[in-house]
């Protein structure tokens, strides 16, 4: 054994035992033959036994021959992805049934999607970046065609598939340059080799990636994927795809550009600028035209990623910390609002906005709730929204990112209007006469929006704490 | 002290644990659950207002800190709480008339199919009002505020079928809102003013020692500012109007937040924001104005309403409106008592026509009912208590703090606020007992069916009623001037109360001209009392003048009655001069919104054609063929771009590569 | 002569790209993609990595394309020509290429990219395959057992995305 490798199977405990709870459920989906919401159920509680482990495993150095590192970076984003794919697992067994493709590869596919997310977020080496990602996105492939009936799903798999393997290669092309002009993968030896900056043969590496990370978070102009792709995948998966997926492509994108290209500054935050800047006016804008509620979610989505990148652009604490904070707290505010969307979406019904009309009267507790989310998502104080919002754009204004700030703050103040539409429809509309009924909420998809709510309203009016996690979170990023 | 935290916890605890698994559980033991941690809280806040008295007078101000909430930067608020005389008095208010309204819930909603939603709310309830009433800074007081909206709302909308009650529901909502805009203006401009000064803070204790700093007009505008959040809540002129409709909630609803505890939030802001008001007596003067206005024309609308809830919730407005003259004038203590004993009769007044309704089966016209005294005993005899209090009769408990109120006012030289408020004590006291006599005596106007069933209501709705009946009438005990500085409750509430009182007024002289008074006020009572016998008391009613019968008095003031009997038809004012402009306006912005869509396809559809067409004439007339392939370019380019979100995978991945492309060139080349 | 043979194997390699792309027959497309590869592989092994090039015929050219040939003929779908392919494109995808072309040459000619030479020195790449085997199971060895769960999930999705035609579907 070469010196240096460290194996260490301590620090990667998360990754581990995520594997082999997938694999026990994959196990004992060939003796559990009827009831396959009991492997829902086994993954769920797995999955919290494992929450712990993931949230408090903190070896900050690098382990296996320097390609993975488990510190509180990527504990706090193993947190999100455990929570995200909590949820998930949670209102999938109500959606498959309804759909009926209640299979018991969905849950273990999952759990595999979350260890490749867990792997992007700890990693601490190009080619691990690389696998992570094609772990995710390849359990994603399969997760998005579930519907295997429904043409709307298999083609919004088949652009997934063939889009991701463009952009795939695109990373690849881009990691390819930054080998060759570093002579290394490891995001340390990287920095060190590459100390000194302005070497253009590196840019154009950082451009393919960033291009490679940007699809993933679907950042104009790499989003076309994502409005066809959320409507046809499954609703739970897309919930999914929206969280689980962006946090963990922004847990790379901030792992790679701030630990392995710090010198690059400059050059990568000007060209994320323009990025950045398309990304939060094109979605919030297009997101206005959409009649379709997932379509709009996914615009909404495309803004939200725009906002995200201005913490990573100005590149100090408080703005990195606040990308760790949005996403954690987008991961409960758009999981709340998938979850309504999953449990009222049936059979071609409630796909349009103006299907919500009157649920105020009809179903007043969930009106109340998507509302909240709605509200949360828009940046409306006293949620979670707000105080994440606030926290970035406060970072762009202390780094004089000036101009950045002000498109956020239009953005923001654009997305409020197509929000708003929802609630104006929930609100102020007569229900149609003679329409279905909007289905109530089951035990399971109560506890789920429970607490979705309350963690919306919670990181909302109780920031602090988290605040400090996130800024903990980010620390190893800057050193 | 320190376990403080478990008084609004609990109800918390008991709002999640049904809210989340309530519809699983037996009615019994959600009810169980809600009523058990109301208990529980009431019985902490004994033990904390027992260790509050243990202390000395001008030490009873303890700060506990729990933790820190928001941090960032030079602002810092922390979640902590206040336990004063006035906090303390108002938690056992909260948790003891809360705790019996759970108990009379539980039988009076027992049938309700939603039973674990409503004791949810309700404890939810009860949660955002100890925050409200405990908090030690603006910021938690404000949580508090926004929550009780929140769940008024919830709970006058419980019946959401109806659309009556949505609709009550949302009224109450938006004309919240729009008194809460006041509050958070008021409370940053305070925040802002106080940061000028270096001073920046939320607490309580930090903003009244540097509130004297502040120059007065600013300080003018905060106090106003902050008391049209307290008019929004409190249901003052104008923002009153929310309140009568709210009483589409159930009935216990009615009792426990828009009588005893929510709608006196206003108050009892005015009352711990003291020190700010006695700073700007003018803005007192105006409160006070508004207040005994109010009191005064609530009270008239009273005076003609058919319905049992309205004549209450009318008269709950206008006893608010008592509260705001007290706090304006400087009487805080008066009107924090008159808060109390509110409480008391008008929760009990509120729970016994509950308990009416429950019987009538849900009919809710006085002018059906009648006669119910021979069938329900207790809920009569403890309603005609809650009246006798209500109408200032002594020794019950409404006499106390109304008198004291009058007295205040007269004392400090308001004389048109005491003339108004006799008046208005009068016209209290007449319908009130219009609505005794209309109920409870003469002949059942109800129909046979109904008739048959009316039976007096089960235990766990009397027994309430009873407690509450007995507070109602000795609960003025301790406001009796008895003791040399004061009644008893100015003793404890005067620490609180030293900002504000000591400058207005002097130490007051209870002697002849306050007995005089007193009489004054009872004459006024009975003086009511006897023209509704009049009207309404069938064995009276043979002695009443001709002029003197409800409609003969109808038809001589047939405009007035009108008037009167359509609430002065506010709601319409209202609807013609906001509410249907709004509506007008979400419209045209719907309308606009569907327009700016249109209008974007048909644009670009304009556009396109404009290209092709521009392109075309280009050929024809300055090119000619030359430029052919030029043309296919832009007709191209058009289209891609109508079609931009195409569904066309290979589209997709043209626009990614061109992205790449400008990217590329951004950067390397730019 | 080195140069003389990358230009080559790099032309023959684009010409053939775009044929795969351009032909309209599947069957003749898949062949076109052999030559591509084939190509490829040449280029790997003038740049010395003899292991890479035959990793590139082994796996591309013996196995997926033997597969995908084998899957073309078996449903028949050979004589079937794809109508339309560039959804009416071909001058603004074109035109990108071009640009991408000359952005690249102007960035090339202009002496902007140039890179180190790697740390291998030309003795160490002669030992080429001992050098992947080596740091593939030290220092890489993570990420390789992550690509074995990356096959797992490969082999699951398909018999997912085959077997669950079986069930019933809603459109929803």
């Amino acid at each position: 054994m070469p010196a240096g490798l460290n194996i260490n199977f301590y620090a990667v405990m998360p990754e581990i035992l995520v594997t082999a709870l997938a694999l026990i459920v994959l196990v004992l989906d060939l003796f559990i033959r009827k009831n396959k919401a009991a492997l829902g159920w086994v993954s769920v509680i797995g999955l919290i036994c494992i929450l712990p482990f993931a949230a408090y495993t903190n070896e900050p150095y690098p382990v296996f021959g320097g390609t993975i590192i488990a510190d509180s970076f990527s504990a706090f984003f193993n947190v999100i992805f455990i929570i995200a794919a909590i949820f998930t697992i949670l209102i999938s067994m109500d959606y498959l049934r309804k759909i009926g493709v209640d299979r018991g590869e969905y849950y273990h596919i999952i759990l595999f999607a979350t260890v490749g997310m867990m792997v992007m977020g700890a990693a601490n080496d190009l080619i691990n970046v690389y696998v992570g990602l094609e772990l995710m996105a390849l359990s994603f492939y399969i997760l998005v065609a579930y519907r295997v009936k429904s043409s709307r799903s298999v083609e919004g798999a088949l652009k997934y598939f063939v889009l991701g393997a463009l952009s795939s290669g695109i990373l690849l092309y881009g990691m390819s340059f930054a080998y060759g002009a570093a002579g290394s993968t490891n995001f340390m030896e990287i920095a060190g080799e590459l100390g000194k900056g302005d070497n253009t043969y590196l840019t154009l590496g950082i451009i393919l990636m960033a291009v490679g990370f940007g699809f993933k978070i679907a950042a104009v102009p790499f989003h076309m994927w994502s409005p066809d792709v959320y409507e046809g995948a499954p609703t739970p998966v897309t919930a999914l795809l929206s969280v689980g997926s962006k946090a963990a492509a922004f847990a790379a994108f901030l792992r790679v550009f701030t630990a392995a290209f710090p010198a690059f500054q400059a050059d990568w935050s000007s060209m994320l600028w323009i990025i950045s800047a398309a990304t939060m006016i094109f979605g919030a804008v297009v997101a206005i035209s959409q009649r379709n509620i997932v379509r709009m979610l996914a615009y909404s989505s495309i803004a939200h990623a725009g906002i995200i990148m201005i913490g990573l652009i100005v590149f100090n604490d408080t703005g990195l910390a606040g990308v760790a904070y949005y996403l954690l707290v987008y991961a409960f505010m758009n999981m709340g609002a998938f979850t309504i969307v999953a449990l009222f979406r049936n059979k071609g019904r409630f796909e349009n906005i103006d299907e919500y009309k009157g649920l105020s009267t009809t179903r007043p507790l969930l009106a109340f709730l998507m509302a909240l989310f709605l509200l949360s998502l828009a940046g409306i104080p006293p949620t979670g929204g707000f105080a994440a919002k606030f926290f970035i754009l406060s970072a762009a204004i202390d780094a004089k990112y000036y101009w950045l700030a002000s498109i956020g703050v239009v953005s923001t103040a654009i997305s409020l209007f197509f929000y708003a539409k929802v609630i104006f429809y929930m609100y102020m509309k007569e229900p149609d006469p003679g329409a279905e009924i909007a289905p109530a909420s089951g035990v399971i998809y109560n506890i789920v929006l429970f607490c979705t709510a309350v963690g919306t309203v919670f990181l909302g009016v109780y920031p602090a704490p988290f605040i400090d996690m996130a800024v903990k979170a980010v620390r190893p990023l800057l050193m | 002290m320190e376990f403080v935290f478990l008084i609004p916890l609990l109800p918390l605890l008991g709002a999640t644990v049904n809210g989340v698994i309530g519809s699983k559980l037996p009615k019994r033991a959600v009810g169980l659950i809600a009523c058990l941690v109301m208990a529980a809280a009431f019985v902490v806040s004994i033990c904390t207002f027992y260790k509050l008295m243990l202390l000395p007078a001008t030490e009873r101000s303890v700060v506990v800190s729990f933790f820190s909430w928001i941090a960032s930067g030079s602002f810092s608020v922390d979640m902590a709480f206040l336990i004063d005389p006035l906090s303390a008095l108002m938690i056992l208010i909260v948790t003891g008339v809360g705790f019996l309204i759970h108990v009379y819930s539980t039988g009076y909603m027992h049938d309700d199919k939603a039973y674990w939603r409503y004791m949810c709310y309700l404890n939810l309830f009860v949660f955002f009002m100890l925050m409200l009433v405990l908090g030690s800074n603006y910021l938690v007081m404000f949580l508090g505020w926004e929550g009780v909206g929140l769940c008024s709302y919830l709970l006058i909308g419980f019946w959401y079928e109806k659309k009556s009650a949505s609709d009550a529901g949302k009224k109450a909502f938006v004309v919240n809102r729009i008194g809460d805009f006041g509050f958070i203006l008021g409370l940053f401009l305070l925040y802002w003013s106080l940061s000028d000064l270096g001073a920046g803070s939320l607490d309580y204790k930090t903003v009244f020692e540097n509130i004297h700093n502040i120059d007065p007009a600013i300080l003018t505008i905060i106090g106003l500012l902050l008391f049209v959040g307290a008019a929004g809540k409190s249901a003052q002129v104008p923002l009153y109007v929310w309140l009568p409709d709210a009483m589409e909630g159930p009935t216990p609803v009615s009792a426990l937040i828009h009588a005893a505890t929510m709608v006196t939030a206003g108050v009892y802001m005015v009352a711990r924001n003291n020190a700010l008001y006695s700073l700007i007596p003018h803005v007192g003067n105006i409160i006070a104005s508004v207040g005994i206005f109010t009191a005064l024309f609530a009270a008239t609308m009273g005076l003609v309403q058919n319905d049992i809830k309205k004549v209450l919730a009318y008269s709950t407005v206008s006893q608010l409106g008592y509260m705001f003259a007290a706090v304006g004038v400087g009487a805080y203590g008066a009107g924090v008592f008159h808060l109390m004993t509110h409480a008391f009769f008008k929760g009990l007044m509120f729970l016994g026509s509950g308990s009416v309704i429950h019987a009538m089966g849900g009919e809710q016209d006085m002018r059906r009912m009648g006669g119910l005294h021979s069938h329900m005993k207790i809920t009569s005899v403890t309603f005609i208590i809650g009246a006798l209090a209500i109408a200032g009769m002594p020794p019950f408990s409404g006499f106390w703090s109304k008198d004291e109120i009058l007295w205040e006012a007269f004392e400090k030289g308001h004389f048109v606020i005491w003339a108004v408020g006799l008046l208005t004590a009068g016209m209290t006291a007449f319908y009130m007992f219009r609505q005794v006599f209309m109920t409870f005596t003469g002949e059942c106007r109800a129909d046979d069916h109904t008739k048959h069933h009316l039976h007096e209501s089960p235990s766990s709705m009397t027994i309430p009623l009873i407690i509450l009946a007995i507070l109602s009438a000795v609960g003025g005990i301790i406001g009796i001037p008895l003791f040399e500085e004061g009644t008893a409750a100015h003793q404890f509430l005067n620490p609180v109360f030293s900002h504000g009182e000591q400058e207005l007024h002097s130490e007051a002289v209870h002697g002849g001209l306050e007995l005089i008074m007193m009489g004054v006020s009872v004459a006024v009572g009975l003086t009511g009392i006897f023209l509704a016998s009049l009207l309404y008391y069938a064995p009276m009613k043979k002695y009443a003048p001709s002029f003197w019968r409800p409609e003969a008095i109808a038809s001589s003031f047939k405009g007035l009655h009108r008037l009167l009997f359509n609430k002065y038809y506010i709601d319409e004012i209202y609807d013609y001069l906001v509410v249907n402009p709004i509506k007008r306006f979400c419209d045209w912005c719907l309308s606009f919104d569907l327009g700016v869509i249109d209008w974007f396809v048909n644009f670009a559809a304009w556009a396109t054609r404009l290209t092709a067409w521009a392109s075309h004439k280009f050929d024809i007339y300055i090119v000619d063929g030359l430029v052919n392939s030029m043309s296919t370019l832009v007709t191209y380019n058009s289209s891609i771009w109508r079609r931009l979100q195409t569904g066309y995978l290979q589209n997709y991945a043209l626009v990614f590569v061109v992205g790449v492309l400008i990217i590329i060139v951004r950067v390397l080349l730019g | 002569m080195e140069q003389f043979f990358f230009y080559m194997f790099a032309i023959a390699a684009v010409v053939s790209a775009v044929l795969v792309i351009s032909v309209r027959n599947p069957v003749h497309s898949a062949f076109y993609l052999i030559v591509c590869f084939l190509q490829v592989a040449a280029i790997y092994i003038l740049l010395r990595s003899p292991f890479l090039a035959a990793v590139q015929l082994f796996i591309y050219v013996g196995a997926i394309m033997v597969l995908f040939l084998f899957a073309v003929l078996v449903l028949d779908i050979g004589r079937e020509q794809f109508r339309e392919r560039f959804h009416g494109q071909t001058v603004p995808a074109l035109a990108a290429i071009a640009g991408l072309f000359v952005v690249m040459g102007i960035l090339v000619v202009s002496g902007k990219i140039t890179a180190p030479l790697g740390p291998f020195d030309e003795p160490a790449l002669m030992k080429n395959t001992e050098v992947i085997g080596k740091s593939l199971y030290t220092s890489y060895i993570f990420p390789f057992e992550i690509v074995s769960i990356l096959l797992l999930i490969a082999l699951i999705g398909a018999v997912v995305l085959v077997m669950s035609g079986q069930g019933k579907e809603n459109k929803g």
